[in-house]
């Protein structure tokens, strides 16, 4: 299908948010949302997002993505990803503005990005599903374990390895600065302590995971994971959903699917796996009827 | 108050650019095309860029970004990105902007963008007042093998094992299947045979900034740190053609480049600087 590309600007508290929507020529009613992760703007890491976004618009679904405040071309103070909850209002209002056959909104979100969308799904009845990719539920500790068992332990005992990356000047000493880091930072916790719902805090102060899973259970929509194999972010997120008999219920509900990318890396850096997600997340938005 | 930014697409064939106008606060005293560097640095700059073209729009000099072809919001691959559909981008933005505000525009430009704005300012038949470059590269082929190592690091990191990565974990090699035709796909970007051989011909010093004035700015860790010789030699040969030059270290980090977005309020207000003192020149039809 035809559709082009719009440049977009609307207000948020008072700043200005930048982002361009993609807009099929007859529009589903369904259009999706993309909450850029990490320290990326609306484009993404190899134009991943302008990618996703016109590859949705071929295929029907109107997709805007933007800058929240402090990113990219937006106005404001560089800001968390746990601060843009009227950012997201935002540019869903100005959504279906744009797009006045829209009925319903889907949230695609990679790494932060997905946690962010977690944290506002569940607020907002237009969002009807969530897209969640190596979703970000980073703690020290869980970086630290996720390190060691599945990148280190790997990579420690091959000679071959650290020779060659010497001589393409890989930084070394950075590199073992870190795994000493991690190791002390693993060394440092009570072994009781491993689960991290059980961090003294109140509600509002409860770790990442917890709000994150706190999060998708109130929203109680169909959401998509998408995980890659060779990737410590996603390897967290499952080791947290080994550790936790929570998080397990709620991935095996059947509003939740998954797909799994074993070659992957952390943002799809490859022309294949891009097209993978695009059509994964294409085929998954025709799947579901709108709950309610 | 500075004027709200203005996003838009721009006709340019092939399709259409991504453009971001920041107008200035009023009366207009100067114009920059911003011209961005390559791949995932210029994702990283985004935030600098445009905080210095805030800065700049508030003393005055209007600011126009453009997504090159293949680049950001703009049309196309990246794999079908060529140095010369760039070079008629610039082309592109420089008469819009040259358009709205009435005064020549000169160039800005960052890391391998500095390369491509002056590669421009050689061909342009219109005055360029001035030229901002922001750690430029100074030689293509340098730069793309610094662009070609990320894929050898990627692919040793990924298999250590495979023969095939051994192979092409030699930058060397890879270069030379580059120019020898063969594309290659490096953390995520496509790069064309053809866009590579363009990289890696370009010499700085044979790109002697064609303008009024030159502002020169390079990113230092200590304030006491010493000019790349390479750096001062360059600088010393452009003087020596004629240029007028202003070359000057800020001590902050290489914001194009950290893994999370960094900010030079320093770098920004040098910049500012530079150009206040600037006279503008009108337009000439």
């Amino acid at each position: 299908m035809n559709a082009r590309d719009v440049a977009v600007r609307f207000a948020c508290e008072g700043e200005d948010l930048i982002g361009v929507l993609s807009l099929p020529e007859r529009p589903q009613r369904r259009g999706v949302l993309v909450v850029v992760g990490g320290p990326q703007y609306r484009a993404g890491s190899h134009r991943q997002f302008t990618l996703l976004a016109r590859g949705l618009a071929e295929q029907g679904y109107a997709t805007l993505r933007f800058d929240y405040r402090g990113m990219g071309d937006s106005g404001g103070a560089l800001r968390s990803f746990e601060q843009v909850d009227a950012d997201l209002r935002a540019a869903v209002d100005q959504f279906f503005t744009l797009v006045p056959t829209l009925e319903e909104v889907v949230i695609w979100g990679l790494c932060d990005g997905a946690s962010a969308a977690l944290f506002y799904a569940h607020q907002d009845p237009r969002v009807s599903g969530l897209v969640l990719l190596n979703p970000w539920v980073r703690t020290a500790e869980g970086l630290a374990k996720a390190t060691l068992k599945h990148y280190y332990r790997a990579r420690l005992l091959e000679p071959e390895l650290w020779k060659k990356l010497l001589s393409g000047r890989f930084a070394f000493r950075s590199a073992a600065a870190s795994l000493l880091a991690q190791l002390r930072t693993l060394l440092a916790r009570r072994p009781d302590a491993s689960d991290a719902g059980r961090e003294p805090a109140g509600a509002a102060a409860a770790p990442l995971p917890e709000r994150m899973r706190l999060g998708l259970q109130r929203f109680g929509g169909p959401a998509l994971f998408i995980f890659s194999g060779a990737d410590l972010t996603a390897k967290e997120f499952l080791d947290l959903v080994a550790d936790s008999r929570d998080w397990q219920a709620l991935l095996k509900d059947e509003r939740v699917a998954q797909h799994h990318l074993a070659p992957a890396d952390h943002t799809f850096s490859r022309r294949a796996w891009r097209d993978q997600v695009t059509q994964w997340t294409a085929d998954w938005l025709r799947t579901f009827a709108r709950a309610d | 108050m500075i004027p709200r930014a203005e996003p838009f697409f721009l006709d340019a064939g092939p399709g259409q650019r991504f453009c971001l106008f920041q107008a200035p606060a009023g009366a207009c005293r100067g114009a920059l095309v911003y011209v961005h560097p390559f791949g995932d640095e210029m994702n990283k700059a985004r935030r600098m860029a445009a905080l210095t073209a805030r800065a700049l729009a508030a003393r005055g000099i209007g600011v126009l970004q453009v997504d090159l072809y293949g680049c950001g919001d703009s049309s196309g691959d990246f794999a079908d990105a060529r140095w010369e559909i760039w070079l008629a981008d610039l082309e592109a933005a420089r008469a819009w902007l040259a358009a709205r505000l009435g005064v020549a525009p000169g160039l800005w430009g960052l890391r391998l963008g500095g390369l491509l704005a002056l590669d421009f300012a050689q061909r342009c038949p219109h005055p360029v007042p001035d030229i901002v470059l922001w750690q430029p590269v100074q030689q293509g082929s340098a730069y793309l093998k610094q662009f070609l190592r990320l894929l050898s690091v990627n692919e040793m990191l990924a298999q250590p094992e495979n023969e095939q990565s051994k192979a092409a974990s030699n930058t060397g090699a890879l270069r030379a299947a580059l120019l020898g035709g063969q594309a290659l796909e490096v953390a995520g970007y496509e790069l064309a045979p053809e866009l590579g051989a363009a990289i890696d011909a370009l010499d700085g010093a044979k790109l002697a900034p064609r303008a009024a004035r030159v502002h020169w700015f390079e990113m230092a860790t200590a304030p006491d740190r010493p000019l790349p010789p390479a750096t001062t030699r360059l600088a010393a040969a452009w003087r020596e053609g004629g240029c007028d030059l202003r070359l000057q270290q800020i001590v902050g980090q290489q914001f194009w480049a950290t893994q999370e977005i960094s900010e030079s309020a320093e770098l920004a207000e040098a910049t500012c600087a530079a150009l206040e003192a600037a006279a503008p020149i009108e337009e000439t039809a």
